[in-house]
């Protein structure tokens, strides 16, 4: 009987942890499961094998994902310029701008990194995957987001408080589809 | 993970010498009872891993866990040749006893640092940003 009900949550939990929408929560949940497999090996009287999968499914390898889930929150952000225009050197370098935007994805616990590019604007939000894309022209600044990031609420707010005279549109841009950590 | 709360980084200092003790247990217990070099191994390798979330920047010697790992596979090796090969004729009940728990010692020790190893040359060296 017992052992019924263990395998049915083993089986239940493993279609959790493949449906949640955060990775984190997912790696929580397989710790879980390897718990309670851990758990049904003893119930059938192999102990040894039990005793391997509670440290190595349990610790090890709960928290090399973990560790993995770290260095995968890098914040990609394109900043795109024209050529042609004559105070781009200006904006690239020590812009406080950027080392604003910086530290506060630093603040989020995410690594922030700027791609300087050249290329047009559109050819960017087709091809790339991005976080974030800034275009930056004379009167405004456009920036382009995906809908389902969560930190852009935050970043908004931030923007809009701190530099308000840049006039800065924020953009929320549908087909962006990672960052999902 | 990057700021540390002072609960875990406590509790954790408690729990370590109950840990190795754990792990130390069944390894040398690993003939009689459930258990043995491998899974005690994985317990004292889950010492260092914890610490690693306690604080991540201590280094750790990764060279001489190499070294030590090195010998110990020689070790593993040796042993159980020059058992097998020296006294042929009569191998006594104390002496079958001392080969299982050192081998179990020697494995154990074995995999306790390739699982460091794997662990810490992931977290310093793999990866990083893309």
């Amino acid at each position: 009987m017992t052992t019924n009900i263990l395998l049915i949550t083993l089986v239940v939990l493993a279609i959790i942890a493949l449906n949640t929408q955060k990775l984190r929560r997912a790696v929580v949940y397989l710790g879980v499961f390897s718990l309670i497999s851990s758990f049904l090996y003893l119930l059938y009287g192999a102990p040894d094998v039990a005793i391997a999968e509670a440290v190595i499914g349990t610790t090890i390898t709960t928290v090399l994902y973990l560790v993995a889930l770290k260095k995968y929150q890098v914040f990609t952000i394109y900043f795109c310029s024209d050529p042609n225009d004559p105070n781009r050197r200006n904006l690239t370098n020590n812009s406080p701008f950027i080392n604003n935007l910086e530290s506060f994805l630093i603040k989020q616990e995410m690594e922030p990194q700027i791609i300087y590019s050249e290329k047009p604007l559109k050819t960017i939000l087709t091809q790339d995957k991005f976080d974030l894309a800034i275009c930056q022209t004379n009167q405004k600044t456009l920036i382009y987001g995906s809908v389902d990031d969560y930190q852009l609420d935050a970043l908004e707010d931030y923007l809009l408080t701190n530099h308000g005279d840049l006039n800065i549109h924020l953009i929320r841009y549908t087909e962006g589809d990672d960052n999902e950590a | 993970m990057t700021d540390n709360s002072e609960i875990i980084t406590r509790m954790t200092g408690l729990l370590y010498p109950f840990i190795l003790l754990f792990g130390f247990y069944i390894i040398i217990n690993g003939h009689a009872s459930p258990g043995g070099g491998f899974q005690g191994g994985a317990v004292l390798a889950a010492v260092f891993i914890t610490r690693y979330l306690v604080d991540p920047n201590r280094c750790i010697q990764l060279k001489t866990l190499k070294t030590a790992e090195k010998i110990l596979f020689v070790c593993i090796i040796l042993y159980p040749t020059f058992f097998l090969f020296s006294t042929s004729a009569s191998h006594t009940e104390l002496m079958n006893l001392i080969y299982l728990i050192a081998m179990n010692f020697l494995i154990g020790l074995k995999v306790c640092s390739g699982f460091t190893i794997i662990f810490f040359r992931f977290v310093f060296y793999e990866g990083g940003i893309l």
